[in-house]
């Protein structure tokens, strides 16, 4: 499909057309989340019947008290725990339908998942750790080795690949976190408090990273206690006692204006990854 | 992930706590080593053992006085003794047609003298075949003959210890006069060594002429303490045996059951000792078992520490895709590496230090032990390693994830 880079707006229509289809299913479905922990006898519900509906190439901030049960929800979102009841359907497949082996791979190539702690491996330097989930994949050795390169240079630590996260800050470590989320091209990147432990600086690189990564389509789902990081996002989701209380569909006047210009700026990048997915 | 990769991060997970890995290479070395050692001890004891049985004749049987149910019948209170009749019947080939050869024997304890050198021997007083009948082999001069017995001659060949101790190195004792008892002898020949075998000093022997042994030292007497019976061959010595009892209970009137001799069966002593070092040698194999089995503890407990320290690793390889199966494979494989090492380590160290002499005894290598040692140490250490990595792989991500 060829773009012309001189007529963007006609162009984006012109590729959205048959993507209408996909785009018809939404990327995260969830109905009537519980989550139940039992504690010596005692039952703590973390969700209490969650419904969201999250489509392709939304930016999700959820928000809340601490302990409204917004890393619950994220761990169920990204397979990494299981609901005690209701229904997930992640690009349309149920994942109650999956056995494990599958889970695996729903985990490895559909979702990059950036922790507030990290997560990296400590014995393994930036860009092993990179290459993991591709390693993983199956994915080649050369090929699994420029991408984590491109990964890193895109999130600013093309000099820093040979380093273990023991000799890196912690915002370069959440930066390596995100390389590793973004290397296999996820179509569902999630995201825990990641700047919770970062300073106001690392904070900007860190969000405006996603900001890049939304305006280059990808979705992501992203747990803030922080208004201004929140800001970035398309849309609130405020959560509370394990139920939503709020669900605002914002884009703030100036990461509107960003938006613009950086899916602009990638327009034609845009439709190459969309026809590659 | 290919097999490659899948090895390579085995490796980097052995090698990034290298020490820990040591350790467990260690447990599995030592335990490897010590079952092949102390078989290898059992085996060459038990080796010695009938190594030394051996140099006594394996085809020959005692015959001496005292039986086991003479007494207890209570009607032949008749002293049993063992004479010239006796032996000459045994001898007769119609008689006994797997016998070989009977040597009288009469034994007394004396004191030899050479030149104010003095030792403390046993003097066995028998005929020209008791020297082949037990072992004996002439190292210089002759052996006592049937000559000598029928001229009463005072003649003696000496065993190794005896002529060490009595004559000075270099000497040669061949002709001369040694004093036994209040008696001269005159050396005509000297035994070879039979080695010590820790049974009994086969060296610290003289062997006269029972004639001449009765003249001088014990008094004339037509009784000898013992008959030694060579037989034909070892496979035929249980049909010599009853021969030789048949014949001893027509000569005192008596049936074979009531005979008023023991008749020691040579071969059978050799089983009777090669079944219970048999069973020294299983005994130092439980010894050995119980090393190996502290040794996989060891093993299993290394194992688990490290998996259970790493179960947040696992849930982070899990969280971004790793299969249950290539978790369990990795660890796996570090698994079987340590073991392999550590056997393989294990292996070498039990065949070196096998190669010296452990409290006397030369170890002798038992070839079974070493595919026992490395097989029961491979497979502690993949059970040990697998299992907790198998409970920790089957954790959901974010349990392994949280665990602390
Ligand atoms: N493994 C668990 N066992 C028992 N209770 C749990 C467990 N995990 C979470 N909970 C409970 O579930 C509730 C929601 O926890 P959750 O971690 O989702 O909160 P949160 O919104 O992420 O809080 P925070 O902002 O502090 O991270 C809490 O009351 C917590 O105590
Ligand atoms: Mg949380």
């Amino acid at each position: 499909m060829s773009v012309n880079p001189g007529t963007e707006v006609e162009s984006r229509e012109h590729v959205a057309a048959p993507m209408r289809q996909r785009d018809a299913v939404p990327v995260i479905a969830l109905s009537k989340i519980v989550k139940r922990y039992e504690m010596g006898g005692n039952e703590v519900f973390a969700t209490r019947g969650v419904s969201l509906v999250v489509p392709r190439g939304e930016f999700v901030a959820i928000m809340g008290t601490s302990g409204s049960g917004k890393s619950t929800l994220m761990n169920i979102i990204g397979c990494l725990d299981i609901p005690t009841s209701g229904h997930y359907r992640l690009d349309g497949v149920n994942i109650r339908d999956l056995d494990d082996r599958q889970l695996s791979q729903v985990r490895n190539e559909k979702i990059g998942f950036v922790f507030q702690g990290f997560n990296l491996l400590a014995r393994m330097s930036a860009l092993q750790n990179v290459e993991l989930p591709m390693a993983y994949a199956g994915t080649k050795t050369k090929e699994r080795r420029e991408r984590s390169e491109r990964a890193l240079e895109m999130v600013g630590l093309g000099q820093r690949m040979d380093h273990y996260p023991s000799e890196m800050s912690g915002g370069q470590q959440q930066r390596v976190a995100i390389a590793r989320a973004i290397a296999t091209n996820p179509a569902l990147i999630l995201a825990d408090e990641p700047t919770g432990n970062l300073d106001s600086t690392s904070t900007l690189d860190v969000m405006s990273m996603f900001s890049d990564l939304h305006a280059q389509g990808r979705t992501i789902v992203m747990i803030t206690h922080e208004e201004d990081v929140a800001a970035y996002a398309t849309r609130v989701v405020r959560l509370k006692d394990g139920v939503i209380v709020g669900d605002h569909q914002r884009i703030a006047p100036h990461a509107r204006a960003e938006h613009l210009a950086l899916i602009r700026a990638t327009a034609v990048h845009l439709d190459d990854q969309e026809l590659n997915p | 992930m290919n097999m490659f990769g899948n090895v390579v991060m085995a490796l980097k997970g052995i090698s990034s706590n290298w020490l820990r890995s040591l350790l467990t290479m260690l447990g599995v070395l030592i335990g490897v080593a010590s079952v092949i050692v102390l078989l290898a001890v059992g085996t060459g004891s038990s080796e010695s053992v009938a190594k030394s049985i051996n140099s006594l004749g394996t085809n020959t049987l005692t015959v001496f006085s005292g039986g086991g149910s003479s007494s207890s019948t209570g009607t032949k209170i008749r002293n049993a003794t063992l004479t010239m009749t006796d032996v000459t019947l045994i001898s007769d080939s119609n008689n006994a047609p797997d016998v070989q050869s009977v040597s009288p024997v009469i034994s007394t304890n004396e004191t030899a003298t050479y030149r104010g050198a003095t030792y403390s021997a046993s003097v066995i007083g028998s005929t020209s075949s008791y020297l082949p009948a037990s072992n004996y082999n002439i190292s210089a001069g002759r052996s006592i003959s049937s000559a000598d017995v029928k001229s009463h001659a005072q003649v003696v060949d000496l065993g190794a210890s005896v002529a060490s101790s009595l004559f000075p190195t270099g000497s040669n004792p061949l002709d001369q006069q040694i004093q036994i008892g209040s008696s001269e002898f005159t050396v005509v020949g000297l035994l070879a060594s039979k080695g010590s075998s820790g049974l009994s000093n086969g060296d610290a022997v003289i062997i006269a002429p029972y004639t001449a042994v009765q003249d001088q030292l014990t008094g004339q007497s037509q009784s000898f303490s013992e008959l030694l019976v060579q037989g034909k061959s070892t496979a035929t010595l249980s049909l010599a045996q009853s021969e030789v009892e048949s014949v001893l209970a027509a000569q005192n009137d008596t049936t074979v059951a009531n005979l008023p001799f023991t008749v020691l069966n040579q071969a059978s002593l050799l089983s009777t000792a090669t079944s219970s070092s048999k069973t020294f040698t299983s005994l130092l194999g439980w010894v050995a078992a119980v090393s190996l089995l502290v040794g996989a503890i060891g093993v299993m407990n290394i194992m688990l520490v490290t998996v259970t320290e790493r179960t947040r690793e696992i849930g982070i390889r899990k969280a971004i895709g790793a299969r249950k199966s290539l978790i369990l494979s990795q660890f796996l494989i570090e698994a079987i590496v340590i073991s392999l090492l550590g056997g393989v380590v294990g292996v070498l160290a039990g065949l070196f230090v096998a190669r010296f002499k452990i409290d006397g005894v030369q170890p002798v290598l038992a070839t079974y032990s070493i595919p026992l040692a490395f097989g029961v140490a491979l497979s502690v250490g993949i059970v040990a390693g697998l299992y907790p990595a198998y409970r920790a792989a089957s954790l959901r991500p974010i349990e392994a994830l949280r665990y602390e």
